[in-house]
Protein backbone atom coordinates (compact mmCIF):
# COMPACT_ATOMS: atom_id res chain seq x y z
CA UNK A 1 0.00 0.00 0.00
CA UNK A 2 1.23 3.42 -1.23
CA UNK A 3 1.75 5.77 1.40
CA UNK A 4 -0.85 8.83 1.26
CA UNK A 5 0.43 12.23 0.41
CA UNK A 6 1.80 14.20 3.38
CA UNK A 7 -0.95 16.89 2.38
CA UNK A 8 -4.30 14.61 1.72
CA UNK A 9 -5.85 16.25 5.00
CA UNK A 10 -4.89 19.54 3.14
CA UNK A 11 -7.48 17.72 -0.35
CA UNK A 12 -10.12 16.16 1.94
CA UNK A 13 -11.04 19.94 3.97
CA UNK A 14 -10.77 21.70 0.30
CA UNK A 15 -13.04 18.81 -0.83
CA UNK A 16 -15.60 19.27 2.18
CA UNK A 17 -15.05 23.41 1.15
CA UNK A 18 -16.46 23.01 -2.07
CA UNK A 19 -19.22 20.47 -1.57
CA UNK A 20 -20.43 23.00 1.31
CA UNK A 21 -19.89 25.99 -1.22
CA UNK A 22 -21.81 23.95 -3.70
CA UNK A 23 -24.87 22.95 -1.26
CA UNK A 24 -25.13 26.88 0.11
CA UNK A 25 -25.52 28.04 -3.71
CA UNK A 26 -27.96 25.34 -4.19
CA UNK A 27 -29.49 26.08 -0.96
CA UNK A 28 -29.92 29.68 -2.07
CA UNK A 29 -30.71 29.47 -5.89
CA UNK A 30 -33.96 27.30 -4.60
CA UNK A 31 -34.77 29.64 -1.65
CA UNK A 32 -34.50 33.08 -3.89
CA UNK A 33 -37.71 33.56 -5.35
CA UNK A 34 -37.60 33.56 -9.39
CA UNK A 35 -38.77 37.31 -9.03
CA UNK A 36 -36.59 38.44 -7.13
CA UNK A 37 -35.13 41.97 -7.61
CA UNK A 38 -31.39 42.28 -6.45
CA UNK A 39 -30.98 45.77 -6.67
CA UNK A 40 -33.51 46.67 -4.50
CA UNK A 41 -34.15 43.37 -2.68
CA UNK A 42 -37.46 42.47 -2.57
CA UNK A 43 -39.34 39.96 -4.64
CA UNK A 44 -40.62 41.20 -7.68
CA UNK A 45 -44.31 40.36 -7.78
CA UNK A 46 -45.26 41.52 -4.38
CA UNK A 47 -46.27 45.17 -5.89
CA UNK A 48 -48.40 43.45 -8.44
CA UNK A 49 -49.97 41.20 -5.96
CA UNK A 50 -50.74 43.90 -3.55
CA UNK A 51 -51.62 46.22 -6.38
CA UNK A 52 -54.65 43.01 -7.79
CA UNK A 53 -56.01 43.11 -4.28
CA UNK A 54 -60.10 44.17 -4.64
CA UNK A 55 -61.27 47.78 -3.93
CA UNK A 56 -64.27 48.52 -1.42
CA UNK A 57 -64.70 51.95 -1.86
CA UNK A 58 -65.40 53.74 -5.51
CA UNK A 59 -65.56 57.46 -4.90
CA UNK A 60 -68.31 59.70 -6.07
CA UNK A 61 -67.28 58.93 -9.75
CA UNK A 62 -69.07 55.23 -8.62
CA UNK A 63 -72.35 56.23 -6.80
CA UNK A 64 -73.45 59.03 -10.07
CA UNK A 65 -74.10 56.45 -12.77
CA UNK A 66 -77.47 55.59 -10.76
CA UNK A 67 -77.51 58.50 -8.73
CA UNK A 68 -76.63 61.56 -10.36
CA UNK A 69 -79.76 63.68 -9.65
CA UNK A 70 -79.13 62.87 -5.74
CA UNK A 71 -75.12 63.91 -6.25
CA UNK A 72 -76.11 66.96 -8.31
CA UNK A 73 -78.32 68.07 -5.66
CA UNK A 74 -75.42 67.25 -3.13
CA UNK A 75 -73.03 69.47 -5.02
CA UNK A 76 -75.15 72.66 -4.72
CA UNK A 77 -75.17 72.60 -0.86
CA UNK A 78 -73.95 72.49 2.13
CA UNK A 79 -72.23 69.13 2.04
CA UNK A 80 -70.85 69.55 -1.29
CA UNK A 81 -67.73 68.43 -1.62
CA UNK A 82 -68.54 65.35 0.66
CA UNK A 83 -67.84 61.60 -0.28
CA UNK A 84 -70.91 59.63 -0.69
CA UNK A 85 -69.44 56.93 1.07
CA UNK A 86 -67.95 59.22 4.14
CA UNK A 87 -71.93 58.50 5.55
CA UNK A 88 -73.30 55.53 3.30
CA UNK A 89 -70.28 53.17 3.62
CA UNK A 90 -68.17 51.51 0.63
CA UNK A 91 -69.66 51.28 -2.34
CA UNK A 92 -69.36 47.07 -2.48
CA UNK A 93 -71.71 46.60 0.14
CA UNK A 94 -74.14 48.23 -1.15
CA UNK A 95 -74.06 47.54 -5.30
CA UNK A 96 -71.99 44.86 -7.67
CA UNK A 97 -72.12 44.79 -11.25
CA UNK A 98 -74.02 47.53 -11.61
CA UNK A 99 -76.89 45.78 -9.74
CA UNK A 100 -78.09 46.66 -5.83
CA UNK A 101 -76.64 44.28 -3.41
CA UNK A 102 -78.05 45.79 0.11
CA UNK A 103 -79.52 49.34 1.07
CA UNK A 104 -76.37 52.00 1.85
CA UNK A 105 -78.00 52.77 5.04
CA UNK A 106 -77.65 55.73 7.13
CA UNK A 107 -79.01 55.30 10.61
CA UNK A 108 -81.87 57.64 11.15
CA UNK A 109 -82.83 56.34 14.35
CA UNK A 110 -79.49 58.53 16.29
CA UNK A 111 -77.75 61.67 15.71
CA UNK A 112 -74.18 59.60 15.97
CA UNK A 113 -73.68 60.49 12.26
CA UNK A 114 -74.45 64.01 12.54
CA UNK A 115 -72.46 64.28 15.90
CA UNK A 116 -69.46 62.20 14.34
CA UNK A 117 -69.02 65.44 12.68
CA UNK A 118 -70.66 68.37 14.41
CA UNK A 119 -70.25 67.79 17.90
CA UNK A 120 -68.90 70.81 19.42
CA UNK A 121 -65.69 70.03 20.95
CA UNK A 122 -62.25 71.93 21.83
CA UNK A 123 -60.49 69.99 19.05
CA UNK A 124 -62.82 71.47 15.99
CA UNK A 125 -61.57 74.03 13.51
CA UNK A 126 -62.96 77.66 13.97
CA UNK A 127 -64.69 77.71 11.02
CA UNK A 128 -66.55 74.63 11.61
CA UNK A 129 -70.20 73.88 12.43
CA UNK A 130 -71.08 72.65 15.17
CA UNK A 131 -74.16 71.72 17.04
CA UNK A 132 -74.37 74.55 20.25
CA UNK A 133 -77.54 74.52 21.94
CA UNK A 134 -78.03 78.60 21.62
CA UNK A 135 -79.82 80.74 19.30
CA UNK A 136 -82.08 78.52 17.02
CA UNK A 137 -81.14 75.45 18.77
CA UNK A 138 -82.71 76.73 22.25
CA UNK A 139 -85.85 74.49 22.11
CA UNK A 140 -84.31 71.37 20.94
CA UNK A 141 -85.03 68.43 22.95
CA UNK A 142 -82.01 65.85 23.93
CA UNK A 143 -83.59 62.96 22.23
CA UNK A 144 -84.73 64.91 19.02
CA UNK A 145 -83.39 63.80 15.93
CA UNK A 146 -81.34 66.35 13.66
CA UNK A 147 -82.82 64.58 10.62
CA UNK A 148 -86.15 66.44 11.96
CA UNK A 149 -85.26 69.94 10.62
CA UNK A 150 -82.16 69.21 8.67
CA UNK A 151 -82.32 66.89 5.21
CA UNK A 152 -78.58 65.38 5.16
CA UNK A 153 -78.22 66.07 1.42
CA UNK A 154 -78.76 69.87 1.60
CA UNK A 155 -78.67 70.36 5.68
CA UNK A 156 -78.83 74.39 5.73
CA UNK A 157 -82.86 74.99 7.20
CA UNK B 1 9.03 17.38 1.35
CA UNK B 2 11.21 20.29 0.13
CA UNK B 3 11.03 23.22 2.90
CA UNK B 4 8.32 25.82 2.23
CA UNK B 5 10.88 29.35 1.06
CA UNK B 6 9.51 32.44 2.02
CA UNK B 7 10.84 34.87 -0.64
CA UNK B 8 11.84 38.19 2.31
CA UNK B 9 14.71 39.92 0.17
CA UNK B 10 14.84 43.34 1.36
CA UNK B 11 13.26 43.98 -2.88
CA UNK B 12 10.19 42.09 -2.18
CA UNK B 13 9.40 43.25 1.28
CA UNK B 14 9.59 47.05 0.46
CA UNK B 15 7.30 46.24 -2.38
CA UNK B 16 5.05 44.27 0.18
CA UNK B 17 4.99 47.21 3.02
CA UNK B 18 3.92 49.30 -0.11
CA UNK B 19 1.06 47.58 -1.52
CA UNK B 20 0.54 47.52 2.46
CA UNK B 21 0.26 51.21 2.92
CA UNK B 22 -1.61 52.12 -0.95
CA UNK B 23 -4.13 49.15 0.36
CA UNK B 24 -5.03 50.54 4.06
CA UNK B 25 -5.39 54.40 2.14
CA UNK B 26 -7.94 52.80 -0.27
CA UNK B 27 -9.84 51.45 2.33
CA UNK B 28 -10.18 54.44 4.66
CA UNK B 29 -11.17 56.53 1.55
CA UNK B 30 -14.43 54.19 0.49
CA UNK B 31 -14.85 54.24 4.21
CA UNK B 32 -14.96 58.09 4.28
CA UNK B 33 -16.75 58.85 1.17
CA UNK B 34 -18.92 55.43 0.92
CA UNK B 35 -20.02 54.16 -2.23
CA UNK B 36 -23.10 55.85 -2.52
CA UNK B 37 -21.99 59.05 -2.41
CA UNK B 38 -22.53 60.09 -6.04
CA UNK B 39 -25.48 59.18 -6.03
CA UNK B 40 -28.42 61.37 -7.24
CA UNK B 41 -30.36 62.21 -3.92
CA UNK B 42 -34.38 62.87 -4.22
CA UNK B 43 -36.21 66.01 -2.64
CA UNK B 44 -35.18 65.76 0.41
CA UNK B 45 -34.46 62.20 0.70
CA UNK B 46 -31.55 59.80 0.62
CA UNK B 47 -33.12 57.14 -2.51
CA UNK B 48 -31.71 57.87 -5.80
CA UNK B 49 -34.76 57.69 -7.16
CA UNK B 50 -37.48 60.27 -7.85
CA UNK B 51 -40.38 60.41 -6.12
CA UNK B 52 -43.64 62.45 -6.86
CA UNK B 53 -46.18 60.91 -4.61
CA UNK B 54 -46.57 62.88 -1.41
CA UNK B 55 -49.06 62.12 1.63
CA UNK B 56 -50.15 65.64 3.14
CA UNK B 57 -52.30 65.93 6.37
CA UNK B 58 -53.65 69.47 7.20
CA UNK B 59 -54.27 69.45 11.33
CA UNK B 60 -56.13 72.88 10.86
CA UNK B 61 -58.76 70.65 9.00
CA UNK B 62 -59.01 67.61 11.07
CA UNK B 63 -62.67 67.00 12.89
CA UNK B 64 -61.68 63.99 14.45
CA UNK B 65 -64.68 62.18 13.42
CA UNK B 66 -62.60 59.08 12.56
CA UNK B 67 -64.15 58.63 9.09
CA UNK B 68 -60.71 57.73 7.76
CA UNK B 69 -60.23 55.39 10.23
CA UNK B 70 -63.45 53.26 9.61
CA UNK B 71 -62.65 53.26 5.92
CA UNK B 72 -59.38 52.01 5.89
CA UNK B 73 -60.57 49.14 8.53
CA UNK B 74 -63.16 48.25 5.21
CA UNK B 75 -60.76 48.89 2.48
CA UNK B 76 -57.53 46.61 3.64
CA UNK B 77 -59.81 44.39 6.40
CA UNK B 78 -57.25 45.53 9.07
CA UNK B 79 -57.78 42.98 12.30
CA UNK B 80 -60.26 45.05 15.27
CA UNK B 81 -57.81 46.11 17.69
CA UNK B 82 -54.93 47.09 15.12
CA UNK B 83 -54.85 50.21 12.87
CA UNK B 84 -53.27 50.92 9.47
CA UNK B 85 -54.44 54.77 10.44
CA UNK B 86 -55.84 56.47 13.53
CA UNK B 87 -56.43 59.97 14.77
CA UNK B 88 -54.71 61.30 18.61
CA UNK B 89 -56.54 63.99 20.02
CA UNK B 90 -53.52 66.50 21.66
CA UNK B 91 -54.76 68.80 24.19
CA UNK B 92 -52.15 71.44 25.51
CA UNK B 93 -52.38 72.60 28.61
CA UNK B 94 -50.05 74.45 31.41
CA UNK B 95 -50.27 71.76 33.71
CA UNK B 96 -49.36 69.21 31.29
CA UNK B 97 -50.04 67.88 27.51
CA UNK B 98 -53.05 65.30 27.10
CA UNK B 99 -53.05 62.46 24.86
CA UNK B 100 -55.81 59.89 23.58
CA UNK B 101 -56.77 57.99 21.14
CA UNK B 102 -59.86 55.99 22.49
CA UNK B 103 -59.97 52.97 20.03
CA UNK B 104 -57.89 55.07 16.89
CA UNK B 105 -60.95 57.31 16.97
CA UNK B 106 -62.96 54.38 15.10
CA UNK B 107 -66.13 56.09 16.81
CA UNK B 108 -64.51 59.48 16.77
CA UNK B 109 -64.36 61.40 20.24
CA UNK B 110 -66.31 61.91 22.88
CA UNK B 111 -66.04 65.59 24.24
CA UNK B 112 -62.92 65.58 26.95
CA UNK B 113 -64.08 66.31 30.72
CA UNK B 114 -64.43 70.07 31.91
CA UNK B 115 -61.74 70.25 33.63
CA UNK B 116 -58.98 69.76 30.66
CA UNK B 117 -61.04 71.52 28.59
CA UNK B 118 -61.48 74.45 30.81
CA UNK B 119 -57.39 74.73 30.95
CA UNK B 120 -56.90 73.95 27.28
CA UNK B 121 -54.59 76.43 25.54
CA UNK B 122 -54.77 74.18 22.16
CA UNK B 123 -56.53 71.29 21.08
CA UNK B 124 -55.72 69.32 17.82
CA UNK B 125 -56.75 65.53 16.58
CA UNK B 126 -53.73 64.14 14.88
CA UNK B 127 -54.38 61.54 12.20
CA UNK B 128 -51.36 59.44 12.02
CA UNK B 129 -50.08 56.64 9.23
CA UNK B 130 -47.23 55.29 8.16
CA UNK B 131 -45.15 57.93 6.81
CA UNK B 132 -43.30 56.18 3.61
CA UNK B 133 -39.93 57.65 4.80
CA UNK B 134 -37.24 57.90 1.75
CA UNK B 135 -34.87 56.46 4.68
CA UNK B 136 -37.20 53.62 6.10
CA UNK B 137 -35.46 52.16 9.59
CA UNK B 138 -38.32 49.01 8.93
CA UNK B 139 -36.74 48.49 5.44
CA UNK B 140 -33.26 48.81 6.75
CA UNK B 141 -33.52 46.22 9.50
CA UNK B 142 -35.98 43.81 7.25
CA UNK B 143 -33.52 40.51 7.60
CA UNK B 144 -35.18 38.53 4.38
CA UNK B 145 -36.00 41.44 1.99
CA UNK B 146 -39.96 41.68 3.01
CA UNK B 147 -40.15 45.40 3.23
CA UNK B 148 -39.14 47.29 0.82
CA UNK B 149 -39.63 50.79 -1.62
CA UNK B 150 -41.19 50.83 -4.78
CA UNK B 151 -39.75 52.60 -7.92
CA UNK B 152 -42.85 55.57 -6.76
CA UNK B 153 -42.03 55.57 -3.51
CA UNK B 154 -44.63 53.15 -1.44
CA UNK B 155 -42.95 51.30 1.03
CA UNK B 156 -44.99 48.06 1.01
CA UNK B 157 -44.88 44.24 3.04
CA UNK B 158 -44.57 41.43 1.08
CA UNK B 159 -46.54 38.91 2.88
CA UNK B 160 -45.47 35.91 1.24
CA UNK B 161 -42.29 36.75 2.04
CA UNK B 162 -42.90 37.89 5.92
CA UNK B 163 -41.22 35.89 8.80
CA UNK B 164 -43.09 37.69 11.36
CA UNK B 165 -39.81 38.90 13.13
CA UNK B 166 -41.27 42.03 14.34
CA UNK B 167 -38.00 43.94 14.16
CA UNK B 168 -39.70 46.22 11.57
CA UNK B 169 -42.42 46.74 14.49
CA UNK B 170 -39.71 48.13 16.76
CA UNK B 171 -37.38 50.12 14.46
CA UNK B 172 -40.51 52.25 13.35
CA UNK B 173 -40.58 56.07 15.16
CA UNK B 174 -44.26 56.25 14.18
CA UNK B 175 -45.41 53.03 16.10
CA UNK B 176 -47.26 51.96 12.00
CA UNK B 177 -46.67 49.28 12.13
CA UNK B 178 -47.61 46.01 13.78
CA UNK B 179 -48.18 41.75 13.54
CA UNK B 180 -51.43 40.92 12.33
CA UNK B 181 -52.70 38.56 14.40
CA UNK B 182 -54.35 36.00 11.89
CA UNK B 183 -51.26 36.20 8.97
CA UNK B 184 -48.83 36.28 11.34
CA UNK B 185 -47.02 38.67 9.43
CA UNK B 186 -46.36 42.60 9.74
CA UNK B 187 -48.68 45.13 8.63
CA UNK B 188 -48.80 48.32 7.68
CA UNK B 189 -50.72 51.73 6.06
CA UNK B 190 -49.59 50.97 2.14
CA UNK B 191 -51.00 54.65 0.84
CA UNK B 192 -53.76 52.20 -0.46
CA UNK B 193 -51.40 51.03 -3.12
CA UNK B 194 -54.25 49.21 -4.97
CA UNK B 195 -56.38 52.02 -5.42
CA UNK B 196 -53.25 54.21 -6.31
CA UNK B 197 -52.78 51.93 -9.24
CA UNK B 198 -56.41 51.64 -9.96
CA UNK B 199 -56.13 55.17 -10.47
CA UNK B 200 -58.27 56.25 -6.93
CA UNK B 201 -57.10 57.97 -4.22
CA UNK B 202 -55.96 55.92 -0.88
CA UNK B 203 -59.14 55.39 0.94
CA UNK B 204 -58.93 57.37 3.99
CA UNK B 205 -58.17 60.44 1.83
CA UNK B 206 -61.64 59.32 -0.50
CA UNK B 207 -63.99 59.31 2.96
CA UNK B 208 -62.07 62.20 4.56
CA UNK B 209 -65.09 65.50 4.86
CA UNK B 210 -62.97 68.27 5.75
CA UNK B 211 -59.74 67.81 2.93
CA UNK B 212 -57.49 67.29 6.15
CA UNK B 213 -55.87 64.27 4.06
CA UNK B 214 -54.74 64.62 0.74
CA UNK B 215 -52.61 62.58 -1.64
CA UNK B 216 -50.81 63.40 -4.96
CA UNK B 217 -48.18 64.46 -7.16
CA UNK B 218 -45.81 67.00 -5.79
CA UNK B 219 -44.64 68.32 -9.22
CA UNK B 220 -48.39 68.81 -10.45
CA UNK B 221 -49.02 72.32 -10.59
CA UNK B 222 -52.65 72.15 -10.52
CA UNK B 223 -52.73 69.31 -7.44
CA UNK B 224 -53.60 70.53 -3.55
CA UNK B 225 -50.51 68.95 -2.06
CA UNK B 226 -48.24 70.95 -4.69
CA UNK B 227 -49.93 74.22 -3.43
CA UNK B 228 -49.17 73.20 0.07
CA UNK B 229 -45.81 73.34 -0.84
CA UNK B 230 -45.84 76.53 -2.36
CA UNK B 231 -46.63 77.87 0.83
CA UNK B 232 -43.70 76.29 2.42
CA UNK B 233 -45.49 75.73 5.75
CA UNK B 234 -45.05 71.79 6.09
CA UNK B 235 -43.72 70.03 8.56
CA UNK B 236 -42.94 66.14 9.58
CA UNK B 237 -43.08 64.00 12.68
CA UNK B 238 -40.33 63.16 14.19
CA UNK B 239 -37.68 64.91 11.81
CA UNK B 240 -34.76 64.22 14.27
CA UNK B 241 -34.64 60.63 13.62
CA UNK B 242 -33.70 61.54 9.75
CA UNK B 243 -36.22 59.22 8.33
CA UNK B 244 -37.10 61.50 5.32
CA UNK B 245 -40.99 61.16 6.00
CA UNK B 246 -43.28 61.28 2.37
CA UNK B 247 -46.14 62.26 5.03
CA UNK B 248 -46.07 66.12 5.13
CA UNK B 249 -48.75 67.92 8.08
CA UNK B 250 -50.09 71.57 7.49
CA UNK B 251 -50.30 73.04 11.49
CA UNK B 252 -48.71 70.29 13.02
CA UNK B 253 -48.32 71.64 16.84
CA UNK B 254 -44.79 71.13 17.82
CA UNK B 255 -45.76 69.16 21.22
CA UNK B 256 -46.92 66.46 18.50
CA UNK B 257 -44.76 63.40 18.79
Amino acid sequence: MPNPSPRSHLYRLGGLLVIGLIGFLAVKALATPSSWNHEDWYRGDSPKEIAALPLSYGGNESCQGCHKKTHDQVEAFGHKGLSCESCHGAVVDHAGDGKKIADAKVDMESNWQCMNCHEDQITKPKFFPTFKPTKTHEDVDADMLCSTCHEAHNPGL
Amino acid sequence: MEKQKWNLEPDSRREFLANLVSGAATATVLMVVGPGASADHGVGGHSKKHRDLVYVINVNNCIGCGNCVRACKRENSVPSEYFRTWVERYVITKKGIYVDSPKGAIEGFKKINAAIRSESQLARTIPKMCNHCDNSPCIQVCPVGATYRTDDGFVLVDHEHCVGCAYCVQACPYGARFINPEKKKADKCTWCYHRVKAGKLPACVTVCPNKARMFGNLHDPDSEVAKVFKEDRWMTLRPEMHTHPYCFYVGLPREVR
